[in-house]
């Protein structure tokens, strides 16, 4: 077991060091400058230019990137270009958000959508069933942040039933005793993590769907059945508990689905998050922002992948640790 | 609209009910055909996809102007919708029917194309990793984990990057070559599995090439999980596509594609909803129709797992 | 097909949170909170974010906004937003100056002053700033504003003295204009290199009306009013920023009544959306910003040799009559924006309808064209001459919704014209770095403007820009003579004028660029907000005598921290 969690280790490292080389010369070979002469208003080229060889541009790429990896190996991430400060600080203001967002997403995805599944594994093929199936379907398959902007416009602008935009209310938060403080961040989370979460529990239903109907096929539990159990107790109970082997994998593979939506959802929400804080970065050229949001995001889908295989060996005996 | 238009439209319905029934008559020859129509959303699907692929073919016909024409671009700006443009008219007076149905054919073109390079290199590398083992496949698959652990937008945010203007075909690779690492996973299991089986053991012992052995034994019988996950695949291709229009990145003007159209409304979705409104419905209806076809193939081609 | 199914499945799972929220609400409104004269909150719907608080190393609008509050300046400019001479400057941190002589200028400065630390303010701290912006490692963005100043002394601890190289007309209006007094005692002890990221800019000390309360990125930015600024309580108690990445986002927010004022509304759209909203009251104001589409008279990417199409004056004459711009106007602005008579925006003083132009004539156009030699000789809809198809690319940035669809339009227009226009719409990164380099053929720039033309003009416009902001490497000599006369100004006012115009029409018959746009500014501000004023170059700059009388205080007004 020790020997197989070291080289798992190992390659995850080797993993994220590939995606930060691979990272870092993609985003330095991309045309653009990562300084613009600022809100279009003239400036002097000279300024630019100081800056470029103050963060130290003017290097040829091979030694920026030692130097780069030597500062990474010091656990210094470099000052953003844009930002005008740290690294390690714009990203540890924008993880909270985006892991909030993922984590109430995931919530809504995997309780919404086990639910949605087994009710509709439980009515095969009736009118529930088909209705909810037809609903999950288009969830499934329209654009997250097509459906964001109508959620947006709909319950934002006209119902007014949710803020536009933000994490918190801007006046009242920090006069709010705890227990308003949660309701507020919830408030405002409603909306983001409504749309990431349904798209994905369309997904997660359909799936749950067609594991339960293959367990509900099998022999255990017909037997079940057959001694007289009643129905709500052969689903939850016995059938349930087999279905949700397969989702554990789902789960770890969920991560990188979650982060690319909510590049999406961040952006259409106003959402200071580690997407939008990334792709805003890939457009400006902010170099230091883009390889540090990289190295961080495959780090989480390996540790991702990582903690799902542990889970799955831990939830069936039959795989060990061999399957690596 | 003049009436040319709506006989064109009226004649891809048709189309794509001969089409559909068509199909019916000879999926009821075989239990696959059987299996596949036995699903109630497989028809309706298929009259979906049959119905675009005959409007995209035939843009010129059914739409009633040409898509990137702006007649009118004070009085008709934003106008909602009416007979004489029955999906109403964007920022720049264009006819959004008419952008809808020749946005049919780079959309679809763009979904069917970069899941074929996909499936390709998928199939591919999936193979040759499964086939080869040894050092091949060691080195195939991490790299396979190193694509599958960058979010995707990322890498193709940055992979679009490179190029100072995008044109179709760099976008068409780009995705495609973004997208293949599944494919790869699933090919290459598969061929695992089958290297050992008797006819291609059989194969090798006759002294058969790994190339023709790949070829001729192997990929056949790993065709079906293929098709259906192109299926599935070219759906989310189009969403992918949509999502980069939106970041700003995608098909350039004046070129309709759903995704482009969808941003270019996107401002407006509070003034004049048609504009992006629409194309957001075509690519949803798509998609569904996708799923629902690629969820009856797999039916229909593996019929020991029963699915939604 | 199913939509409304899809659509309305959200609302059940949230119905119980807005309850929730409801129940949040009532119990605020409930809470005794701040009463009378000087309470009012005013939030602030907000594109874009600061990515300093320190002025020196700022270059963003709201930047320069936020900060305006925090640090004074020695004087401001006046609501006429004339930047010659100093007749029409208002005192702030100096209460009074005089000229030793004519490159000379004394400073007294208000005792009254503080830093909001306690420390007064001295003339050290005057000197000190002067010497930050003016050092290379500081690196400021307005270094060049100050480059005619050869020294700033302090001669006592109240008085300093502003030391020029030359006499001109706007010395008075650089001398004040760019320079936010810092205070010498915090900022000193900080490498002059590392002022961009110090945590000194996120966390500001003042001697403004507002004081520094929290910043967080992409959320807010908050300041409060400093109760005892010499020159009068601001009556707003809390200014928030509320800060979004995009302008549509930041209208919803004040039209959905979550915000109280906004900048800049923006295109015609998000003004009808603010007309319906009746809590909002409009204010117009001179816009600062102009557009157009400009040819690179070099060939694209190599400077040395004249551009293959529009290095010839004549065809550029016909490419820029051969555009509508009223009815491009209508459709991307509708009334909120102007055509300018050349490259100024409306808040320039040299603003004058009479200026001649070319005429917007597409027949003439297509007429010249065809004499030119410039024929559809194959009826494949574009024009060629000799072999060479009449075929450019418009640049144009992918963030700016406006030029794009500025750009989709001239693409149609030249298209029915016969010339072949594919657009290049590129990152702002890559837009600036081409435009830099002159690897373009057209792009659709625009610019946003001090209150004087003189140095950006100058900059843009004349051979001393070339290498800097003229990027279609428009150099002639008499052009450049008449905007020296000008910049100069010996004369009278209007004598100046007459000099600008002249130089302007020689540039318009030259035909450089089709000048599209200048927006009419239209800010939005919440109607219990009384005695909004707003200066045209910068909004917020009179934000300390905007007040909200007691009998019109909301919610929002009356939470206390």
């Amino acid at each position: 077991m020790t020997a197989w969690l070291v080289r798992r280790v190992a390659a995850a490292i080797a993993i994220v060091w590939a995606v930060v080389t691979v990272t870092f010369v993609l985003v330095h070979v991309a045309p653009g400058t990562p300084f613009l002469p600022p809100a279009e208003t003239p400036v002097d080229p000279a300024v630019l230019e100081r800056l470029r060889s103050q963060f130290g541009l003017d290097r040829p790429l091979s030694e920026q990137y030692v130097r780069y990896l030597r500062e990474i190996a010091r656990g210094n991430l470099g000052e953003s270009f844009a930002l005008h400060r740290p690294v390690a600080d714009a990203l540890a203001e924008a993880l909270p958000n985006t892991l909030t967002l993922a984590g109430a997403a995931l919530c809504i995805e995997f309780v919404l959508g086990l639910a949605l599944g087994v009710y509709q594994a439980a009515r095969a093929r009736r009118f529930g069933d088909v209705a909810l199936g037809n609903a999950t379907l288009f969830l499934y398959s329209v654009p997250t942040f097509w459906l964001g902007l109508l959620l947006l416009v709909v319950f934002g602008q006209w119902l007014r039933w949710f803020p536009v935009g933000g994490v918190v209310d801007v006046v009242t938060h920090e006069s709010l005793p705890w227990a308003g403080r949660v309701a507020d961040r919830l408030w405002h989370l409603a909306l983001p993590a409504g749309t990431l979460g349904l798209v994905g529990a369309a997904a997660t239903a359909r799936f749950e769907r067609a594991a339960m109907l293959e367990v509900l096929g099998q022999d255990y539990v017909r037997t079940a059945r057959a001694k007289g159990l009643p129905e709500r107790r052969v689903v939850l109970g016995h059938a349930l508990r087999n279905a949700l082997l397969p989702f554990v994998t789902l789960f770890g593979l969920a991560f990188p689905f979650l982060l690319t939506g909510a590049v999406l959802v961040e952006t259409v929400f106003a959402w200071p998050g580690m997407g939008r804080l990334a792709a805003e970065a890939i457009f400006r050229r902010d170099y230091p922002v883009v390889t540090a949001a990289a190295m961080l995001a495959s780090g989480m889908v390996v540790l991702g992948s990582l903690l799902a295989d542990l889970l799955y060996a831990a939830a069936d005996p039959r795989i060990r640790t061999s399957a690596a | 609209m003049n009436v040319r238009a709506w006989l064109a439209l009226l004649g891809a319905i048709a189309v794509a009910l001969a089409a559909v029934g068509e199909a019916r008559r000879l999926a009821a020859r075989g239990s696959r055909g059987r299996r596949f129509f036995r699903h109630a959303t497989a028809s309706g699907g298929l009259f979906v996809l049959a119905f675009f692929t005959t409007v995209a073919v035939a843009a010129p016909l059914v739409a009633p102007y040409p898509p990137s024409s702006m007649p009118e671009i004070v009085a008709l700006r934003d106008a909602p919708p009416s007979l004489a443009h029955p999906l109403g008219t964007d920022l720049y007076s264009r006819d959004v029917w008419s952008r809808l149905v020749y946005g049919a054919r780079v959309s679809l073109g763009i979904g069917a194309l970069a899941m074929l390079v996909a499936l390709t290199v998928g199939a591919a590398a999936g193979a040759v990793a499964g086939y080869a083992r040894r050092w091949v496949d060691p080195v195939l698959m991490r790299l396979v984990d190193v694509g599958l652990s960058i979010p995707r937008i990322f890498v193709l945010l940055m992979a679009v990057a490179l190029w100072e203007r995008l044109p179709v075909s760099a976008l068409v690779l780009v995705i495609g070559l973004t997208g293949w690492f599944g494919t790869s996973r699933l090919v290459r299991a598969e061929v695992l599995s089958l290297r050992e089986r008797e006819f291609v053991a059989a194969a090798r012992a006759l002294g058969a090439r790994p190339a023709r052995i790949i070829l001729r034994h192997v990929l056949p019988n790993v065709a079906a999980p293929l098709i259906v996950s192109a299926a599935l695949g070219i759906g989310s291709v189009m969403l992918l596509e949509a999502s980069l229009s939106f970041l700003g990145i995608g098909v350039p003007s004046p070129v309709p594609s759903w995704g482009n159209m969808i941003a270019d409304g996107k401002d407006q979705l509070a003034t004049a909803p048609w504009t992006s409104l629409f194309p957001g419905l075509a690519i949803a209806v798509v998609v569904m129709a996708l799923t629902a076809v690629g969820d009856a193939l797999r039916d229909a081609l593996d019929p020991g797992r029963e699915t939604a | 097909m199913r939509a409304p199914h899809a659509v309305r499945a959200s609302p059940s799972a949230t119905v119980r949170l807005t309850a929730l929220s409801v129940l949040l609400f009532v119990a605020c409104a409930h809470r005794e909170g701040c009463t009378g004269d000087y309470c009012g909150t005013l939030v602030i719907a907000t594109a874009g974010e600061p990515e300093s608080l320190l002025p020196p190393v700022i270059t963003s609008a709201v930047g320069l906004a936020v900060a305006d509050q925090l640090f004074l300046k020695l004087a401001d400019i006046g609501l006429s937003t004339n930047t010659v001479g100093d007749e029409d400057f208002q005192p702030q941190l100096a209460e009074r100056w005089e000229w030793a002589d004519s490159v000379t200028l004394v400073f007294h400065l208000d005792p009254r002053a503080r830093w909001q630390d306690g420390r007064a303010v001295t003339a050290l701290d005057v000197a000190f700033t002067f010497d930050a912006y003016n050092d290379p490692a500081v690196n400021s963005p307005f270094r060049s504003g100050v480059r005619a100043i050869s020294a700033v002394t302090a001669r006592d601890s109240l008085t300093a003295v502003f030391r020029f190289r030359k006499r001109y007309p706007e010395m008075f209006y650089d001398a004040v204009y760019h320079l936010r007094i810092l205070p010498a005692h915090l900022l000193r002890a900080i490498p002059r290199d590392q002022w961009r990221s110090a945590l000194f800019g996120r966390r500001p000390v003042g001697d403004g009306p507002y004081r520094f309360v929290s910043w967080k990125a992409g959320e807010q930015l908050e300041l409060a009013a400093d109760s005892a600024f010499f020159l009068g309580r601001p009556h707003l108690r809390r200014v928030i920023w509320r800060l979004t990445p995009d302008l549509q986002v930041a209208v919803t927010q004040l039209v959905a009544d979550q915000a109280d004022a906004i900048e800049v509304l923006g295109p015609p759209d998000n003004l009808k959306r603010a007309q319906g909203a009746p809590q909002l009251t409009l204010y117009p104001y001179r816009g600062a910003t102009y557009a157009y589409l400009g040819f690179n008279l070099a060939a694209n990417g190599d400077s040395s040799r004249p551009h293959p199409l529009f290095g010839e004056r004549e065809l550029r004459r016909a490419l820029v009559m051969a555009v509508d711009r009223e009815r491009l106007l209508q459709n991307v602005w509708g009334d909120a924006a102007r055509v300018p008579p050349g490259p100024m925006p409306q808040l320039w003083w040299i603003w004058d309808p009479e200026t001649r132009m070319l005429p917007s004539d597409t027949a003439q156009a297509s007429r010249l064209l065809t004499r030119l030699g410039w024929r559809d000789s194959d009826h494949d809809g574009v024009r060629k001459r000799q072999g060479n198809r009449l075929a450019f690319r418009i640049m144009v940035p992918t963030t700016s919704a406006v030029r794009r669809q500025y750009a989709r339009l001239l693409q149609e227009q030249y298209r029915s014209l016969g010339a072949e226009v594919e657009l290049d719409e590129v990152e702002p990164s890559v837009f600036a770095q081409r435009a830099a380099a002159g690897r373009f053929d057209a792009l659709l720039i625009s610019w946003n403007a001090d209150p004087t033309p003189t140095s950006s003009i100058a900059q843009t416009w004349t051979r001393e820009g070339i290498g800097r902001s003229n990027y279609l490497r428009y150099v002639s000599p008499a052009f450049d003579g008449l905007v020296e006369r000008a910049s100069a100004g010996a004369g009278r006012r209007a004598a100046t004028q007459r000099t600008w115009r002249q130089a302007i029409e020689l540039l318009n018959q030259d035909a450089p660029a089709v000048f599209l746009f200048a927006p009419q500014s239209v800010a939005a501000v919440h109607r219990r907000v009384a005695d909004v004023t707003i200066r045209p170059d910068s909004w917020l700059a009179l934000l300390r005598t905007w007040r909200i009388p007691a009998d019109r205080l909301i919610d929002r007004d009356r939470v206390e921290r």
